[in-house]
């Protein structure tokens, strides 16, 4: 599904990823945990092609395609799907315009016909109903005065209506509350499937009792420093990241 | 002096004016062409309109467009001549139209109502009180709720000159909603300005869809005085031309009124728009709402001024003026100037511009779900009008500006 290898990438001057490599199969669920700095969202940016995050070394294979060649729209057309920290707000274009424009986009590179305006509003309305949220939030401007949950809820319902292959959720657990964190697990669990692989970073443990990785790596200071199974994080929820020592301290500064 | 100013002077001497129209004369012998000095033309050239070629030919029969789902009583002059005969229209109870040609024969001069709300500073304005001689007087009796909305329409063809004037007077408690709408491309000058009086508890709803275009140069006015009470609401939609100018002035002249003004722009490449509006609070408790957005185009260049004056005992007042711009090209200008003049110590008072370029953060949002570059560029930007769209309470009206805008839109080019 996706093969990282030795990726180097940088913003503005300042090197960021530092030679991460990491293999993905199908159906699997990684968990990326680690230090602030370390470059967890940076992977995020760089995989799915932000202007400004640029690849100094190294190679990125989704689905034997060679991803670092593809604009980001076509990255997303591939099945790559990014799960915003901080989702956007776009006053003036509708939830309902955004996500209808996105699915067909979509279809369309999988040569299949656009989603009529009734078909659409049909699969929205349940998607929006599994995560939560009231019908009129497809009627608002895109993130538009959503609350911080909210925002994670839509980037999750966005995951259900896009059905990609790859889902990278970057922090998908910051600033919610149980129940909120509930439904965003809940809404990725049956998403899950033998053909979908998921990267879930986050930075705490509690994430990943609700959604449990096959996988979960530390990244530190630009690559991955260890990597184990589920009990690794609870390692790290218990000592920190105090054991990275030197390396954590220099990506914290 | 520039000799088209000569010319419309000289055409004044010759028509035996009086009242206003006789003060307003005498007010354009005192004024000055505008040039790059005079502040209030500083951006916009007015070149155009001396360098304009009429032409005596009789110009290719018109029709104007139509605007699907929209019920409403349409009045249309054609390059200035009103194409209806009033007296055989229906008319709901308590509206009266009147055309100025009519009203001039009888023994009160119709033209006496011209300039009561307009200020004389406007120099196309002292121009259309001289020169038009076609127009309208619209009379709504107090309480009278008229749901038909009464639409105006300019039709402009290639080498014609045309000064069309409205004065507009809504009763106690009136109701009304008036849509002028101006269109041509070849070359050609338009003056139209209008004047409403809204009575105290009156509402207005108020368009102006100023879509003259290309070498149709356009200068116009919108001017409201709102007694107790009342309410307008009030949307300009604009295209821009080698010249289109228009003026809108709102007086609060009775208190506890509330005025909201929406204006959209979109400029397509080299076309200039320029508009000033001036609110005036005379008077405590009134609000004033105004929201100016425009999409300026490669090579376009728009200018938006902006005044609110909160004169001395305008206690109380709440005046909001926000300028928002999107640059489509590093070859577009805008130049926009918020001006608030406050007098009073206890008023809320807020204002804004800016102008910005495509946003890096919600494009790449957008491409990030798949949408193409080209698609999520009209998505964003035209959001960005289109929120002032959906204010619009006329649900056909809306529909149309939407489609029209939107497909002027998707023929600009982000550079």
């Amino acid at each position: 599904m996706l093969k990282i290898h030795n990726l180097h990438a940088k913003v503005e001057d300042k090197t960021i990823l530092k030679g991460l490599s990491l293999e993905i199969k199908p159906g699997e669920v990684h968990a990326i945990m680690g230090p602030n700095g370390a470059g967890k969202s940076t992977l995020g940016y760089v995989l799915s092609g932000r202007d400004g995050y640029e690849v100094i070394d190294g190679q990125v294979e989704l689905g034997g395609k060679d991803l670092l060649e593809l604009e980001t729209e076509e990255r997303a057309r591939e099945g790559l799907f990014l799960a915003f920290q901080y989702p956007v707000e776009i006053p003036g274009v509708s939830n309902m315009e955004f996500m209808k424009e996105s699915v067909n986009a979509m279809r369309e590179a999988r040569g299949e016909e656009p989603l009529s305006a009734a078909e659409f509003l049909k699969k929205a309305k349940e998607a929006c109903k599994q995560v939560h949220l009231p019908l009129d939030f497809l009627k608002r401007g895109v993130n538009e005065g959503f609350s911080g949950g909210e925002k994670k809820r839509n980037e999750i319902m966005q995951m259900i209506l896009l059905e990609p292959k790859l889902c990278i959720l970057d922090e998908s657990d910051s600033g919610l509350d149980i129940d909120a964190l509930q439904v965003v697990a809940d809404g990725v669990n049956s998403q899950r499937s033998p053909e979908r692989s998921f990267i879930v970073v986050t930075h705490y443990q509690r994430l990943l009792d609700y959604i449990k990785p096959d996988f979960v790596h530390i990244l530190a200071d630009g690559k991955i420093v260890k990597s184990g199974d589920a009990s690794l994080a609870l390692e790290v929820e218990k000592e920190g990241y105090a054991w990275l020592g030197g390396k954590a301290q220099e990506a914290d500064a | 002096m520039s000799q088209w100013l000569e010319q419309v002077i000289a055409r004044g001497e010759q028509a035996n004016l009086t009242g206003p129209r006789l003060q307003a004369l005498t007010a354009l012998k005192q004024q000055r062409w505008p040039t790059r000095k005079s502040e209030a033309w500083r951006y916009t050239s007015v070149t155009p309109v001396e360098q304009l070629e009429l032409s005596t030919e009789s110009a290719a029969p018109a029709s104007p467009t139509k605007i699907a789902g929209l019920d409403s009583l349409d009045l249309v002059f054609i390059d200035g001549v009103l194409q209806q005969q009033l007296n055989t229209l229906s008319l709901p109870e308590g509206l009266t139209i009147q055309a100025l040609t009519t009203l001039n024969t009888e023994e009160h001069s119709a033209t006496a109502l011209f300039a009561q709300i307009k200020p004389a500073h406007h120099l196309f304005g002292l121009v259309n009180d001289v020169l038009a001689e076609q127009g309208l007087i619209i009379n709504v009796a107090p309480g009278a709720d008229i749901t038909l909305p009464v639409r105006i329409i300019n039709l402009s063809s290639q080498g014609k000159e045309s000064h069309v004037r409205v004065v507009v007077r809504l009763g106690e408690q009136a109701r009304l909603c008036v849509i002028e709408q101006g269109e041509g491309q070849d070359p050609c000058l338009h003056t139209y300005f209008a004047e409403y009086q809204i009575g105290a508890q009156a509402h207005l709803e108020h368009y102006r869809l100023a879509l003259h275009t290309g070498k149709a140069l356009q200068v116009g006015g919108n001017h409201f005085r709102l007694l107790e009470k009342a309410q307008l609401s009030s949307t300009l939609v604009a295209f821009g031309s080698d010249l289109s100018r228009l003026d809108v002035d709102i007086e609060h002249a009775g208190e506890h009124a509330k005025a909201k003004f929406n204006a959209i722009y979109l400029l397509g490449t080299g076309e200039t728009f320029d508009l000033h509006s001036c609110i005036e609070h005379a008077v405590p408790n009134g609000t004033t709402e105004e929201n100016a957005r425009g999409i300026v185009g490669d090579r376009a260049k728009a200018v938006f001024n902006g005044r609110i004056h909160i004169h001395r005992h305008a206690q109380k007042t709440l005046a909001e003026l926000n300028n928002r711009n999107l640059l489509l090209s590093r070859r577009g200008q805008i130049n926009t100037k918020p001006e608030l003049e406050i007098y009073a110590d206890d008023v809320k008072c807020a204002h804004g511009a800016t102008v910005a370029e495509i946003e890096e953060k919600a494009l790449y949002y957008l491409l990030s779900r798949g949408i193409s570059r080209s698609q999520a560029l009209i998505m964003l930007n035209f959001g960005f009008i289109q929120e002032l769209i959906n204010e619009i309470p006329n649900a056909p009206l809306a529909n149309w500006l939407h489609d029209k805008l939107r497909h002027k839109f998707s023929q600009m080019e982000v550079k």
